[in-house]
């Protein structure tokens, strides 16, 4: 896949340069993680709350769904784990290492970001391939993720484990659901909606994202890899 | 309606099950083969077709042996964890007192079996249902009382009015204290007060029942704390995406396009015209 294929796709009209930001295992890993947690919060819902209940006759009924919920649940937590270790894993431990890496300039993006967010301003020096927000983001992702899986195996199997324990994965299920469900919206208006930003989700569909974004939202990682595609493989 | 109490006298009870027998009758819950698991005891909990029975302990006190006998079922707490736990509002309180599962609109989730300090309700795996003693609602809400106490040979099961059975539970106990000095009620207070009031002979743990029962922490941080502040977070996060469309929409940042209107060093040249979303 040429980054020459996608140019003039969907942004500004006109001939743009682009530059690759996520591989496809990446990617897949995004979207696997994304549309299993879509699944996981509409049926998860239904079966916590009255107000969602209805939901469930689209995947037919409490029952179905409570079994649905087990089986997205299991590629949830496996698919996305196997990709740190089939295929071309370094970028998923490189993301990994990077989200567990704040530096000053990643706390300065934050303090600044939120006049971003709403169309403002901000000031902050250059950014690696994630900035601050995002690492926020994904440290939300990663500790939500492993407490709604630990909480939810208790749930599963609640017959194999303490009452006291059982009933604590609950609230912890719930705390992660809401935490990741707060984020998701973050996140969605960001790659979706918000006009200087949205340009990102091209990297999470084709895997390239256009120089200009690259050069004002991620300078440094831009800086670090222009020049240097050959190492990509898609 | 007056808040009603079922008066357990341990020390009255002969350990005979005709409450168990009396139970399955009037709820046609089917006979189960049952074997003996300790001393006269042959359950050991709860089934989809036991919802009382009796638990049986041999005390040993100089040579002389006590059978301590508790009929076990739903204590029907005043303040149910059960009730709080369930996500379906299939759990209800009545006026009596008596807490009851619908099965209509259980889905089986086993939340109110996991929160109960008491352990009480489970979860029918063939029918997915949670299913435990219904106090006999039906039949107290004709004016009848529970099939158990009707059933009660010996006296140790009394349906009546709480007051005033209270009352006569703090004589009676008055009485079997001579005897028994560890003898205690249990169930006045414990759980917001529950209907199935016990004289036991002894303290709680003997009966491997808890000293104090409560409605677990986990219960109430998740339903009184993170519910609501995780709702509010959810809809705090959606409402700033509204205003950071309109605040974009106001700062024009919707009509920029090719490039940063003041080439400012983090503004993406990426914002084409229109309310985006559709990439």
């Amino acid at each position: 896949m040429a980054a020459e294929d996608r140019q003039g796709k969907g942004l500004a009209g006109g001939k743009q340069e682009r530059v690759l930001r996520f591989t496809r295992g990446e990617r897949f890993s995004h979207w696997v993680h994304a549309i299993s947690f879509f699944l996981l919060l509409i049926t998860g819902l239904g079966i916590l709350s009255l107000w969602f209940r209805p939901v469930l006759v689209l995947f037919g009924g409490v029952q179905a769904a409570r079994v649905i919920h087990r089986v997205v649940a299991v590629i949830f937590v496996v698919v996305v784990a196997a990709m740190f270790f089939i295929g071309d894993p370094r970028y998923h431990w490189e993301w990994l290492k990077s989200a567990f890496t704040l530096t000053k300039s990643d706390r300065q993006h934050v303090g600044a970001f939120s006049k971003e967010f709403f169309g403002g301003h901000g000031e902050y020096p250059p950014q690696g391939k994630f900035n601050g927000g995002e690492k926020i983001n994904s440290l939300l992702t990663i500790f939500g993720s492993i407490f709604i899986t630990l909480s939810g195996i208790i749930m599963w199997f609640r017959g194999s484990f303490p009452p006291g324990v059982v009933r604590w994965a609950y609230p912890v299920h719930d705390l992660s659901m809401f935490v990741m469900t707060a984020a998701v919206i973050g996140h969605m208006y960001l790659g979706l909606l918000h006009p200087d930003s949205r340009a990102s989700i091209f990297g999470m569909l084709n895997g390239y994202v256009p120089v200009k974004f690259a050069k004002s939202h991620h300078a440094a990682w831009y800086n670090e890899v222009k020049g240097t595609e050959n190492r990509f493989h898609l | 309606m007056a808040r009603k109490m079922i008066f357990v006298d341990t020390s009255k009870c002969t350990g005979c099950k005709a409450c168990t027998v009396a139970c399955k009758e009037w709820n046609d819950l089917p006979a189960e083969k049952t074997h003996l698991i300790e001393s006269y005891q042959t359950m050991r909990d709860f089934t989809p077709k036991t919802w009382t029975y009796v638990t049986f302990i041999e005390q040993y006190h100089n040579k002389t042996m006590d059978f301590f006998m508790r009929k076990a079922q739903c204590f029907h707490c005043g303040d149910p964890a059960c009730l709080k736990a369930c996500t379906s509002n299939a759990i209800s309180k009545s006026a009596d007192g008596l807490v009851v599962i619908n099965p209509d609109k259980c889905i089986g989730c086993g939340y109110c079996a996991e929160n109960c300090p008491f352990g009480v309700p489970k979860v029918d795996v063939v029918r997915k249902k949670a299913y435990k003693c219904t106090g006999c609602v039906d039949r107290v809400e004709n004016g009848l009382t529970p099939a158990c106490v009707q059933t009660c040979q010996p006296g140790a099961l009394q349906y009546g009015e709480r007051e005033t059975l209270m009352a006569k539970a703090k004589e009676r106990l008055n009485e079997v204290r001579k005897r028994y000095p560890g003898a205690q009620l249990y169930g006045e207070h414990e759980m917001g007060g529950t209907t199935y009031v016990y004289l036991l002979l002894d303290a709680p743990e003997v009966y491997h029942l808890p000293q104090h029962p409560s409605v677990p922490v986990s219960l109430t941080l998740w339903k009184d704390v993170i519910r609501p502040v995780g709702s509010v977070a959810v809809g705090g996060a959606a409402a700033a995406v509204v205003v950071g469309v309109l605040g974009n929409w106001f700062r024009g940042g919707y009509r920029r396009e090719g490039g940063p209107p003041d080439g400012g060093e983090h503004h993406s040249p990426a914002g084409k015209a229109g309310k985006g979303g559709k990439e």
